[in-house]
């Protein structure tokens, strides 16, 4: 798909830093609020001129869960880690002016420092990177939420608008003509910029204007249409983000932004349908001021190429494309020094990544791939006018490469498993465990639960196995726990492999029905724990997946207690997922089940072979 | 004999010293500027995919050892809260928050909040979880073990579970 990505506007962390900085009140004898309620904030002061605050004050704690976030500290710990709503991740470590902020990393106007027990952190920085600004109104410093970004992702002839802020945001229809939609936004303000214009499809301009009060503060965003453009209702993924689907005008701005600079801060977020081409992943860069020269990391999960391009002296900008990649998440922009001015990153369209640095003159530059990325450096004293305007390369990294499970492990690796040796004492004896039942129903999706449907398949599993001369034991017959109601895990558990273990089982097959958050995973896997339990793995999953229509999700090792702890080969048939719409009607059909009894019947029958004669000798 | 046995004890000392030297400077056990986080692809919910993250380097006064245990603690919530929102990833449950991570010889203590027994059901994301969380720490130099506490606590198994919990997970046991 050729899609465009380009931000209209967007304020970073860095620069809500920058207006907090401006804004930042007098810490003594003040009161907080935020969302209209008094924050106990109770240790805030200040360390040479800035905000800090204890990680023990209450205030902080219930501000933390009013936007969504989280601490770890622990006392005694150096390091102070936040989790924002976003999600990612803000630290800050005693003694060190470094705090990072999601990949990027920058200095704190002061190092983190120790007092009474507790650690004072700095508080201008640790709000806006949860994208709240600090303002005073009279006697009182209000804590307003920001809407902290604004981007535009281009797809096709359509494009969507992502906002995102620290609170939850309630967009207000304010009008909708065919030339402009305007959205406001209560109890937020913004840093954004006031106007731009954008090529976007379907989109000419977006404007942004505050109004109301320190207190009430409203944002209104225009979005001026091309003609004859529509657009859908607002929707959001979980209530700090606004999305809004804007749909093909009559006159199409190019598809492509091919050798246009960006004009305008980068987009931060990923689109939403990755490219198959982007094998790589740009997964943070660090900017890195200096008095010998200013140097940018480009972090780069994967191979990829490059070419980066500088325009002459007076427009000093330069930048480089990294191909066949993708950002993994958010990259706020980043302010410079005296030698180079901003740093932008952004996905420039579907598998290239853009990073756009803006020198302040016709600096001396050095690019090369790293260990980790590309380096580049920029030194402070200027290039001659032979100087290369573009180059290439290629980045290598052992980094991010995909580690798919081993079918065979080598023995070596299992610290556990059936002795090698073992001899089941009946080896006519089969025993089938229904996952779950009685006080724990398992899964559950709709009224149908797992419970009812492994007790189920185990009885066709049972008839089949019975009718083909085994010995047959179910670790439990009804909807009952094995153990007693509302046991332990352990004692659960081990119940059932007691069954096994004290019969001298041949074979062991637990039967149980998968489930995710969501629709998307699907179909059969074979789970196993031990050596002695691959063949047996292999054998039943060969089957299912010859039969049952399900996706093939292979055999997969776990510490599974049941299969861990059994004696003999002992296996978990996660037979499909009741939170797939496919595989649960699957699961709730009759004849699909028995299918799956006949299949697991016959990976036994392929593993162990017919029930030996009952004068047999044990021998295995 | 007397000096025989004083010469011994000398060597035995600068031995005994040296050992120490080595095995609290080692280089090969230096966490680096970088370390690994891992996911588990919800494609198939069993392939690690690893990103690289930046680590900040140890502070004035910060041991190797403490080092170590701060990585640790930033690795695992880095696996907790996973990789971008787009990417198609097994994810511990909504809420789930690392309360503490500790390093003892080799093996990392991860405490989860009780969120994390808010499980779906089922083998898929259980597995797929507190196996990019072992890979995760295990990346780091010198951890090969991970121990799960929830609330600070062992757990036989997550409520309604599958995985053995309540001793050190390893890469090999995935």
């Amino acid at each position: 798909m050729n899609s465009i990505r380009r931000s209209i506007a967007r304020t970073s962390s860095l620069v809500i830093a920058v207006a907090a900085a401006l804004c930042a009140p007098a810490m003594a004898a003040t009161t907080y609020v935020f969302d209209g309620r008094t924050v106990p904030i109770a240790t805030a002061t200040t360390s040479a001129g800035k905000a800090a605050i204890s990680v023990r004050d209450p205030g902080l704690a219930q501000l933390l869960r009013a936007l969504g976030a989280s601490m770890t500290w622990n006392p005694g710990d150096r390091y102070v880690l936040f989790t924002t709503a976003e999600p990612q991740i803000v630290s800050f470590a005693i003694g060190d002016a470094r705090y990072d902020v999601g990949p990027r990393s920058a200095q704190a106007s002061f190092a983190p420092y120790e007092l009474n027990g507790s650690v004072y952190v700095p508080f201008d920085e640790l709000l806006s990177a949860l994208y709240v600004l600090p303002k005073r109104d009279g006697a009182t410093t209000v804590l307003q939420p920001q809407l902290a970004s604004f981007d535009v992702r281009g797809a096709g002839a359509g494009s969507t608008l992502v906002a995102r802020a620290g609170v939850a945001l309630h967009p207000r229809l304010v009008s909708d003509t065919p030339a402009q939609v305007v959205y406001a936004f209560d109890g937020v303000g913004t840093t954004l910029d006031a106007s731009r214009t954008i090529r976007a499809p379907g989109i000419r301009s977006i404007s942004f204007a505050q109004s109301g009060t320190v207190r009430a503060p409203v944002t209104t965003v225009t979005i001026a249409l091309q003609p004859g453009t529509t657009h859908g209702r607002p929707g959001s993924e979980d209530g700090r983000t606004f999305a809004l689907a804007i749909g093909g005008g009559a006159e199409q701005p190019p598809a492509q932004i091919a050798n246009a600079e960006p004009t305008s801060p980068p987009e931060v977020t990923p689109s939403p349908e990755p490219s198959a081409a982007a094998d790589a992943s740009v997964t943070g860069v660090a900017a890195h001021p200096g008095a010998s020269g200013f140097t940018v990391d480009v972090a780069v999960a994967g191979d990829a190429t490059y070419d980066w391009h500088r325009l002459r002296d007076p427009d000093n900008r330069f930048w480089v494309d990294i191909h066949g990649a993708r950002l993994a998440s958010p990259i706020p922009d980043a302010n410079g020094d005296d030698t180079v001015s901003a740093v932008r990153v952004a996905q420039f369209d579907a598998d290239t990544v853009r990073v756009t640095l803006v020198f302040t003159g016709p600096k001396r530059l050095d690019v090369a791939p790293s260990a980790t990325g590309l380096h580049i450096a920029v030194y402070p004293d200027d290039a001659g006018d032979e100087v290369a305007r573009s180059g290439n390369g290629t980045i290598g990294t052992a980094a991010g490469v995909a580690l798919a499970p081993s079918p065979t492990p080598s023995a070596g690796a299992w610290k556990f498993g059936a002795k090698p040796t073992y001899v089941p004492t009946n080896p006519r004896l089969i025993v089938i465990d229904p996952g779950h039942g009685g006080s724990d129903q398992g899964a559950s999706r709709g009224g149908t639960h797992e419970a009812a449907l492994t007790l189920d398949m185990a009885k066709r599993l049972r008839d089949i196995l019975v009718a083909r001369g085994w010995q047959v034991t179910m670790t439990r017959t009804t909807d009952v726990d094995v153990y007693k109601p509302d046991d332990s895990a352990h004692e659960e558990l081990q119940a059932r492999d007691d069954v096994a273990n004290q019969a001298g089982a041949r074979l062991l097959v637990s039967i149980h029905v998968n489930s995710f958050y969501n629709a998307g995973p699907s179909g059969t896997t074979t789970y196993y724990s031990k050596p002695s339990d691959v063949p047996l793995a292999q054998a039943v999953q060969a089957t299912a997946a010859a039969r049952l229509g399900t996706k093939n999700d292979g055999i997969v090792k776990s510490r599974l207690y049941v299969t861990l702890h059994a004696n003999m080969p002992a296996v978990l048939v996660e037979t499909a997922f009741l939170s797939n719409p496919d595989d649960l009607a699957k699961l709730t059909a009759g004849d699909w089940r028995q299918k799956l009894a006949l299949s697991i019947a016959d990976g036994i029958a392929s593993f162990a072979g017919t029930p030996p004669p009952t004068s047999r000798t044990p021998n295995q | 004999m007397k000096g025989r046995a004083l010469g011994l004890i000398a060597v035995l000392i600068v031995v005994a010293a040296g050992s120490w030297w080595f095995l609290t400077h080692r280089g090969g056990n230096a966490v680096g500027e970088t370390i690994q986080i891992y996911y588990t692809k919800a494609a198939d919910g069993t392939s690690e995919v690893a990103w690289p993250v930046s680590m900040r380097p140890p502070v004035a006064g910060e041991s190797p050892a403490e080092h170590l245990k701060n990585a640790a603690q930033y690795a695992a919530l880095q696996s907790v809260i996973g990789p971008a929102v787009d990417v198609q990833a097994v994810r511990f449950p909504a809420g789930t928050r690392v309360l503490s991570a500790s390093v003892a010889g080799s093996t990392a203590t991860v405490d989860l909040s009780g969120e994390v027994k808010n499980q779906p059901g089922g083998t898929f994301g259980e597995n797929g979880e507190f196996k990019s969380l072992v890979y995760t720490l295990t990346a780091l130099p010198g951890i090969d073990a991970v121990q799960v506490l929830v609330e600070g606590r062992k757990l036989d198994s997550l409520p309604g579970g599958h995985l053995e919990l309540d001793t050190p997970l390893h890469r090999a046991d995935f």
